[in-house]
């Protein structure tokens, strides 16, 4: 009866006690993403081994090279996005600022150098299916590390303005686990638009 | 075992795991052809799957 008398508001939502909210509205929306990836990867898998499309279609060529270099970048991204969460874990405040700040300019990098090769690549989406799953595999994913790069930017100017504390870091968190996600799935674009 | 969402540590390893996995396949492939590419995912595909249903029998 006393507690009745202190509640004031709604009542407090009911929770599991498995996952936190958080992690599993996390999950929920990266599970979703695999789906949507996966429509993309299924229509690939028809155009490349169902249909026999040649891969690349001749005469174009794919920039395996300067796309390998970007996968360097943005898999290192990922290591210094580790390193900030690690950081903060630890009262490191400077190295929380310093690593966020490089995973966003690498993931800068990555997503201008991909734009400068769709403008040097040679051919369009129009130019029949290669094109078109190219552009959608590869164009779904830069619209990820875009959004990635926006939360990013949040998070290293919450950072700055000193935001983060060992005890509360759960932001972090959830950035990182989303930047380790979109770097997954371009390991997977990478391995299967540009190298197999 | 890992789960990928549960913390940014278990994503990372993750994510580590994934580029070990990819890079096998892809230099399996570039050496011996298409099937030994082909062999070697259904070889490491098996090794996951095991490793992830004996790492849920063992928690409690």
């Amino acid at each position: 009866m006393a507690v009745h008398a202190e509640h004031h508001g709604p009542p407090i939502a009911n929770q599991s006690s498995r996952v936190n909210a958080s992690v599993l509205g996390m999950f929920l929306f990266i599970a979703s993403e695999i789906m949507l990836f996966g429509a993309f990867f299924t229509a690939y898998f028809f155009v490349r081994v169902v249909a026999g499309t040649p891969w690349p279609t001749p005469p174009f060529h794919l920039p395996v090279f300067v796309a390998g270099i970007n996968t360097a970048i943005l898999v290192t991204s990922s290591f210094t996005m580790h390193w900030a969460l690690q950081s903060v874990k630890r009262g490191n405040r400077r190295g929380l600022q310093a690593g966020l700040l490089l995973t966003f300019l690498m993931g800068l990098v990555f997503l201008l150098t991909q734009a400068r090769e769709y403008s040097r690549v040679g051919f369009a989406p129009h130019d029949g299916a290669f094109g078109t799953v190219f552009y959608t595999l590869t164009g779904l994913h830069g619209a990820h590390v875009f959004v990635g790069l926006s939360i990013l930017l949040f998070m290293t100017i919450r950072a700055f303005r000193g935001h983060f504390s060992p005890e509360h870091h759960h932001g972090v968190e959830i950035g990182g686990i989303y930047w380790h996600f979109v770097d997954v799935m371009w390991i997977v674009v990478y391995t299967t638009v540009y190298i197999l | 075992m890992l789960n990928p969402l549960r913390s940014e540590g278990e994503a990372f390893r993750f994510l580590l795991a994934t580029v070990v996995y990819f890079a096998a396949i892809a230099i399996a492939a570039a050496a011996g052809g298409r099937w030994v590419g082909l062999g070697v995912f259904v070889c490491l595909t098996l090794a996951a799957a095991w490793l992830w249903l004996r790492g849920r029998r063992v928690r409690p």
